[in-house]
């Protein structure tokens, strides 16, 4: 016993750790806290692993690990192989975390692998997935990823005229909060609403137009009523609008019940809230070469490009669009995050998905551009 | 008086409830739990019990929860202390009560195997360990510390009724173990496995050799009147709690944390709950395991001490997730550490005895070397990890706020606060939506997600701020009409979902948001509300065993118990087999 005990305790728990690194072990620290690097890491022996043990690298922010694993042949230098998966200019990418990536080959031979990666970030609007395509190359006994070229933009300085419109709000004290109470709220209507059952459950569509000749803060509500008059769910339009409108000024908007069954629905109470608050219409972004489109993966997608056109950087840009059928009825509303920053007077690209059965009922479509800056928050 | 005669006595008992007192006295002055990741929280249930001793429905969190969630021994007594000397005074000297009761605990439990000289260099070692730093001054652990050192001071009580049938014995552990559990019953639960089982595996070996006065099948029948009379008992004194546990079984998503992933795959992680916990008692592993198995009596010691080990080692082995199944995603890790240290001192005190023996001033150098440095990590790696607990910012004008012009009717979210969030719900009149206790929660919209608290969205990442959107998507619903934001991250959500800033504090390191339509918040109908009778109990029951307790080990004092087995310096009993650890 004195020698068998010390030796099964010993070897148990050593088994039992091979154990559990063979089944895949729980390597996770907390998100957004550089983790430690790892006391085993199997060597890239295959393409599989090396874009593997790249990704684990990139998830823990091991940039001198992350980038001695690239190959020489890379064309991005440190920098901008960093910058490339942190972000830059306070961009939605460099508010988020790597949370998770599923690769897998397009094609593979000896010594050359393709591999298409879904990268799975968080972000602070939600979770945000970008597919992207990886070289690897075998390079002696070990497989490694060529990095293609990033380049951070760089804007030269240059002088932009302001003339864009801007209201202030005057208060007669200093306890009013920011949404004006002692004066009336702006005229304010939706101007369609279209209900529609989807496996997720019932979405409420639109659009919201501000009739008036100040700016408006804008919040959409529904309520879902029942035969017997009861109310099923209660739910806002949340961050698919904006919410702030400037005279004239049409949004669409989009309230979802998930798991309520529209056949269920007698009734849709629809409320919309409105309050006077400052506002400016600049940074104004421009919509460009806009078209509906089939992306890598086969979706339905509608993409283009936003100009900033002022002179101040626009950190994270949201778009809205409304889809119309043939009789100009809103049949879809779709957002999405652009995960690059807008610099003054250039450009990025977006792409809004569109489900398939409405993308071939679609013949127009609206879009808005909401956005967030770092300068004015 | 030579050296070696020097280093051959035990070291008197108050002499190590001094040296305890020395130690962490002054770090507890110091109040530096106070930034630890649960003080707040172990303060904001004390503040409740302060004001309703005898209602323990809180509406500060969640819209409303009940605190006979967790066992109210710890807050209890804070609140009492709290009446004379504040509230965070109160905790550091319930967390001091608890810290000098560990080496006491440890000398009488490790009796029970050790002589008492080498108990004595146990309960020494044990105010040193890294284990007890960390969940003190880094997580904030208070119940977890009280409950092990009452129940290591409960189960000398358990082995000398089961082994010599002393019925002061029965009735002091039994309402000892009662305290512990209503100090914490995880403690109680898993110390049945990891100390209890060794304790009766000794006893059962000490019948059959005779050398206590029971039988072993008075041992089996005394242990199960033992069991059943400390069953009944946790029963009666924690009622509320079983009765809130069967009517809201905690089946809420699994929350990660950091303690369940596998150390080997991240270094930091592995120092973090590995290495400082353990320190210098690294080095110590093999002796433990030798000398562990060298004696018949030491086996189960050994055994109750692999185990814990196991378990404190988190994912980085699958046997905690095959025995506890469900309960595996519901616990955290860094407890059994602390155990297993706990378990360890006996055995190290052996070693302590030998290495003295041995090389005596040189030995006693390195010794307190190993010992200082060991609690010395623990210390530097509060602010070494990048885990420590967050919230420096100033949060006295987010609670004024909350407190003037009719702010408290509406409810509110900290976001970025980290373990803040519990004090600004202790000196507020305001609730929140949030809370620091993932048991208690009931809300569909945190229930429903891998997160934990609102305030920490972004360290649960997508399931973090999914939880975190669901509230804000039902924030009238639950009169949720101010933020505070101590993190920049979450500014861009709150611009986009219609929430604007209103007010900076602290020269804005905080951001008071606002949204505008929210009606004042309501009640909330929640079918957790404790009955009157339950409030009764929950006020009586738990703090009286405590008092029991006491009161027994003043009035009822023990005659000296000698050990059944002294041990031999081991180059005596085994002569062949020399070595040094």
């Amino acid at each position: 016993m004195k020698i068998i005990l010390p030796i099964i305790l010993v070897v148990g728990t050593g088994g039992l750790m091979v154990l559990a690194l063979l089944s895949g072990g729980n390597a996770r620290g907390t998100v957004g806290v550089a983790g430690g690097s790892a006391v085993f890491t199997p060597s890239a022996t295959n393409p599989q692993l090396a874009l593997h043990n790249l990704l684990i690298d990139v998830q823990r922010r091991h940039w001198d690990h992350a980038y001695d694993a690239l190959s020489k042949t890379s064309k991005a230098d440190k920098e901008d192989f960093i910058q490339d998966c942190t972000g830059s200019n306070g961009s939605l990418r460099s508010f988020s975390s790597l949370e998770g990536f599923d690769p897998r080959p397009l094609h593979i031979t000896d010594d050359q692998a393709d591999m298409r990666v879904a990268l799975h970030w968080s972000t602070p609007v939600g979770p945000i997935e970008d597919v992207r395509d990886i070289h690897l190359v075998r390079e002696g006994d070990v497989w490694r990823a060529v990095w293609p070229e990033y380049k951070v933009p760089m804007v030269p300085a240059e002088v932009i005229p302001v003339t864009y419109l801007r209201w202030d709000l005057v208060t007669g004290t200093a306890d009013d909060q920011w949404g004006s109470k002692n004066v009336d709220a702006p005229r304010v209507r939706i101007i369609s609403m279209n209900a529609v059952n989807t496996a997720e459950g019932t979405i409420v569509m639109g659009e919201v137009v501000n009739e008036d000749t100040i700016p408006a803060f804008v919040n959409v509500n529904a309520t879902l009523v029942d035969g017997a008059g009861s109310i099923i769910d209660e739910e806002t339009s949340f961050d698919k609008i904006d919410h702030i409108l400037l005279p004239k000024q049409v949004s669409p908007y989009r309230i979802d019940f998930p798991n309520v069954d529209l056949n269920k629905v007698k009734n849709v109470r629809m409320d919309v809230k409105a309050a006077l608050v400052p506002a400016s219409a600049d940074p104004v972004i421009g919509v460009m070469d806009q078209k509906i489109d089939t992306d890598a993966q086969g979706k339905s997608v509608l993409q283009g490009d936003l100009l900033n056109e002022s002179g101040q950087t626009v950190n994270i840009s949201h778009v809205i669009a409304s889809f119309y059928d043939n009789s100009g009825k809103v049949v879809w509303v779709s957002d999405g995050y652009v995960d690059r920053a807008l610099l003054p007077q250039s450009s990025e690209p977006f792409a809004v998905e569109i489900p398939k059965s409405v993308s071939q009922k679609v013949q127009n479509f609206h879009v808005v551009v909401n956005q967030f800056s770092l300068a004015r928050s | 008086m030579s050296t070696e005669k020097n280093y051959a006595r035990p070291i008197p008992l108050i002499a190590v409830v001094l040296v305890a007192l020395a130690v962490h006295g002054p770090l507890l002055l110091m109040q530096l739990p106070s930034r630890s990741f649960d003080a707040n929280f172990h303060m904001f249930f004390a503040s409740h019990y302060a004001h309703h001793w005898f209602n323990p429905w809180n509406e500060k969190w969640f819209a409303g929860f009940s605190q006979t969630t967790y066992p109210p021994l710890t807050h209890q007594w804070i609140a009492l202390f709290s009446t004379v000397i504040g509230l965070k005074m109160g905790y550091m000297l319930v967390q001091l009560i608890a810290i000098l009761l560990l080496p006491v605990g440890v000398f009488r439990f490790a009796r029970i195997w050790v002589d008492d000289r080498a108990a004595s260099y146990a309960a020494l070692g044990s105010v040193f360990i890294g284990a007890l730093s960390f969940l003190a001054y880094q997580a904030g652990q208070l119940a977890t510390i009280a409950s092990a050192a009452l129940y290591l001071n409960a189960l000398p009580y358990f082995y000398e009724w089961i082994a010599e049938s002393r019925k002061l014995a029965l009735l002091k552990g039994v309402v000892i173990s009662l305290t512990a559990a209503a100090a914490h019953h995880v403690t109680l639960i898993f110390g049945v496995v990891f100390f209890a089982v060794p304790v009766l595996w000794t006893a059962c070996l000490d019948a059959r050799r005779r050398l206590v006065a029971g039988s072993l099948g008075g041992v089996i029948a005394r242990t199960a009147a033992f069991a059943v009379a400390v069953g009944v008992g946790v029963g009666i004194v924690l009622l509320p709690y079983w009765l809130a546990l069967i009517q809201h079984p905690i089946q809420q998503m699994p929350i990660p944390h950091d303690s369940r992933a596998n150390y080997l795959l991240n270094s930091t992680i592995a120092v973090n709950y590995f290495v400082i916990p353990y320190g210098a008692l690294i080095l110590a592993l093999p002796f433990i395991l030798i000398r562990g198995s060298s004696s018949r009596r030491l086996i189960p010691l050994l055994c109750g001490f692999w185990l814990a080990f196991i378990f404190g080692l988190g994912g980085t082995t699958p046997l905690p997730r095959w025995l506890l199944g469900r309960a595996y995603e519901v616990l955290t890790f860094e407890r059994f550490a602390f155990w297993a240290t706990l378990l360890a001192m006996p055995l190290v005190g052996l070693l302590a005895v030998q290495l003295l023996d041995r090389f005596q001033t040189r030995a006693a150098i390195g010794l307190s070397l190993a010992a200082v440095g060991t609690i010395g990590a623990a210390l530097w790696w509060l602010n070494a990890n990048p885990y420590r607990p967050g919230g420096s910012a100033d949060v006295e004008p987010v609670i004024a706020f909350l407190n003037r012009d009719g702010h408290d009717s509406y409810r509110y979210l900290t976001l970025g606060f980290g373990s803040e969030l519990a004090r600004v719900s202790t000196y507020t009149s305001a609730s929140t939506v949030d809370g620091d206790y993932n048991s208690a929660r009931l809300l569909p919209e945190m229930t429903h997600y891998g997160s934990a608290q609102l305030t920490n969205a972004k360290f649960y990442g997508s399931a973090g701020m999914a939880s975190l959107r669901a509230m804000l998507e039902h924030a009238n619903r639950y009169g949720l009409k101010f933020i505070f934001v101590h993190d920049p991250y979450y500014e861009p959500l709150l611009t986009f979902v219609g929430w604007r800033k209103i007010e900076t504090f602290d020269n804005g390191e905080i951001t008071a948001w606002s949204k505008e339509d929210v009606p004042p918040a309501h009640q909330i109908s929640s079918d957790a509300v404790p009955p009157a009778w339950q409030g009764l109990m929950w006020g009586i029951l738990p703090i009286g065993v405590s008092f029991l307790a006491i009161f027994l080990e003043l009035l009822l004092l023990d005659r000296r118990r000698v050990p059944v087995e002294v041990s031999v310096p081991f180059h005596e009993q085994d002569p062949q087999e020399h070595y040094v650890a």
